[in-house]
């Protein structure tokens, strides 16, 4: 995975090139928007981090720019993180944000969470730690090891893995897994996540299935 | 009327005008009557003469003044009353730029009002600037923080850990101070309520803040007591919540749980497992306003003073109750429904 680093502050930039080494991707950096432009025009990028304040121009109007052209997703890096400034960011094209100061691990976890979306950049297998899941063989393992789940079961794991880190409400669930006409009971969505739970446990994998009551489910995306 | 209306003042210039100019003619036309006849009136003569002739149509001339005074007066201040509606209904729905239109004034009153507008612009102007130096002292503040804590991570060992903690502390009162920076700026430029779901709200922010709980080994959960909206700002009472939340994931124990309770009205309550906080210790705590000296033992120092702030800023208010390790924000339902 190769990224490119957009960020003015070199001393941050490297060290987060260093931390994200450790996770696996290779990062290139660009302490300006037009080293920016020539890094996308020379090679080809799996996601960008993009530190929106930057010495020759502001980078959300970079981006609603650069967006008639396909950008790979985009990470920002803020250090307000308000809601009218997030939601300007998603306006502009923003896959993400992270508010500064942010943990290596967490850039790292973002980043993999935007190459999982769905897409035509969305790989084939999705994991979360020991869990992995072919999204098109409809086959899902822990440590290699297959797992026997139903229909349901493997919609509502490829939903989780897909935002593994994040929660899911439980209003997605019940749209992703069943269609508009068909009868949801109250608790069908806690029956499947239970159901999934216990196989997961039963393979090996405890507590990494978090309910966040009145809001929906975590899966954690431990590394 | 009091002599520092403009109404007042001209009524009462125009009636002693009048009564003076009356005074004068009855003069005059007595004087007429006495030196220009031929044969001397006797007094009562020249009295029935000057009722029948001067008094009587100087009564309904003055009356007829009064009237016309009184429409004259009216009409030529009703701009400025009109004008004073038209600002308050601006200023209620538009957050800034709030300007009075001079054009519709007497030429009189256009100085002034012109220079209420540059005294407005410049509010605006000071707005803003204290928002632009919240959002670069954020930037200027939190890089190198970041770079900081970057560094920390690479270092192993519990020295290296408690570092950390302090650059997540230092990290947590440069955003409370930059909040207090913007909610000041904010409530300068008068930003305008909007209707408001506490659960969407209290959704949103459990979201946000679940997998950094998790990774702590505490749990968030949301309960609805009776659905409801209000109105207010939605990033003040997201800010509200968020420090409540903050402050008892972190007198929550490890596996402990948070709660945060919607309703019922419009109120957000935020339950813990921790110690608790008694009425007493809150109302000392968000008395505090804004002074960093202080490191409070439960770790809620600015945090409360920040959201007893956004509360009063609601016309709300910030209770707690020890017992139930509740604490909450009652949003006024008067204020609230008010559009």
């Amino acid at each position: 995975m190769r990224i490119l680093i957009v960020e003015d502050a070199t001393r941050l930039a490297a060290l987060l090139a260093e931390a994200l080494a450790k996770h696996g991707f290779a990062s290139d950096r660009a302490p300006t928007l037009s080293a920016a432009n020539d890094a996308l025009a020379a090679a080809a990028y799996d996601a960008i981090v993009l530190d929106l304040g930057l010495p020759d121009g502001d980078g959300l109007e970079w981006l609603k720019r650069r967006r008639s052209a396909s950008l790979p997703p985009v990470l920002a890096l803020t250090a307000r993180g308000t809601l009218t400034e997030r939601v300007a960011g998603l306006d502009a094209g923003v896959d993400d944000y992270l508010t500064k100061p942010f943990a290596a691990d967490e850039v790292a976890a973002r980043l993999r969470a935007l190459l999982r979306r769905p897409g035509p950049r969305a790989a084939p297998i999705l994991s979360a730690g020991p869990i992995s899941l072919d999204v098109a063989a409809r086959r899902a393992t822990v440590s290699g090891a297959a797992l026997d789940l139903s229909r349901r079961e493997l919609d509502l794991l490829e939903l989780l893995l897909r935002r593994a880190g994040a929660v899911v409400s439980k209003d997605a669930i019940e749209t992703a897994l069943y269609s508009f006409d068909s009868e949801v009971t109250p608790n069908a969505v806690e029956a499947i996540v239970s159901r999934l739970r216990k196989h997961l446990d039963e393979a090996g994998v405890q507590g990494v299935l978090h309910t966040i009551r009145g809001v929906g489910y975590l899966l954690e995306d431990r590394t | 009327m009091s002599p520092r209306s403009l109404g007042g003042r001209l009524a009462l210039g125009l009636g002693l005008v009048a009564v003076l100019g009356a005074f004068v003619l009855l003069g005059l036309v007595a004087l007429e009557y006495v030196v220009g006849s031929d044969e001397p009136l006797t007094a009562m003569q020249l009295a029935h003469e000057v009722a029948d002739h001067v008094v009587a149509p100087l009564i309904i001339l003055l009356g007829l003044v009064a009237v016309a005074g009184a429409m004259v007066i009216r009409s030529g201040l009703r701009p400025l009353t009109q004008a004073a509606i038209d600002v308050d209904r601006a200023a209620q729905t538009a957050p800034r730029g709030v300007r009075i239109d001079h054009n519709a004034l007497p030429a009189e009153a256009q100085p002034f009002a012109a220079a209420v507008n540059r005294l407005l612009a410049r509010l605006d102007a000071a707005a803003e600037a204290q928002e632009a130096f919240a959002a670069d002292a954020a930037h200027e503040l939190k890089t190198p923080l970041t770079i900081l804590s970057l560094e920390l991570e690479k270092l192993p060992g519990e020295v290296a850990k408690g570092l950390k903690d302090d650059v997540a502390a230092l990290s947590r009162l440069v955003d409370q101070l930059l909040l207090l920076a913007r909610l000041d700026a904010q409530s300068a430029a008068e930003t305008p309520r909007e209707l408001i779901d506490p659960k969407n709200i209290a959704t949103d922010l459990i979201s946000a803040l679940a997998p950094i709980a998790l990774k702590s080994s505490r749990n968030l959960a949301f309960e609805e007591v009776g659905e409801t909206t209000f109105l207010g700002r939605r990033e003040a009472v997201t800010a509200a919540l968020r420090n409540l939340v903050e402050n008892a994931l972190r007198a929550t124990p490890e596996g402990g749980t948070v709660t945060v309770i919607a309703g019922p009205g419009p109120r957000l309550a935020v339950r813990d497992e921790g110690p608790g906080l008694s009425p007493e210790r809150v109302a000392e705590l968000s008395k505090r306003g804004v002074r960093a000296d202080h490191a409070s033992p439960s770790g809620a120092g600015l945090g409360l003073a920040i959201v007893a702030r956004i509360m009063t800023a609601h016309g709300g208010a910030l209770s707690a109750d020890a017992q139930r390790r509740e604490l909450t924000l009652d949003f006024n339902t008067l204020e609230g429904t008010r559009p």
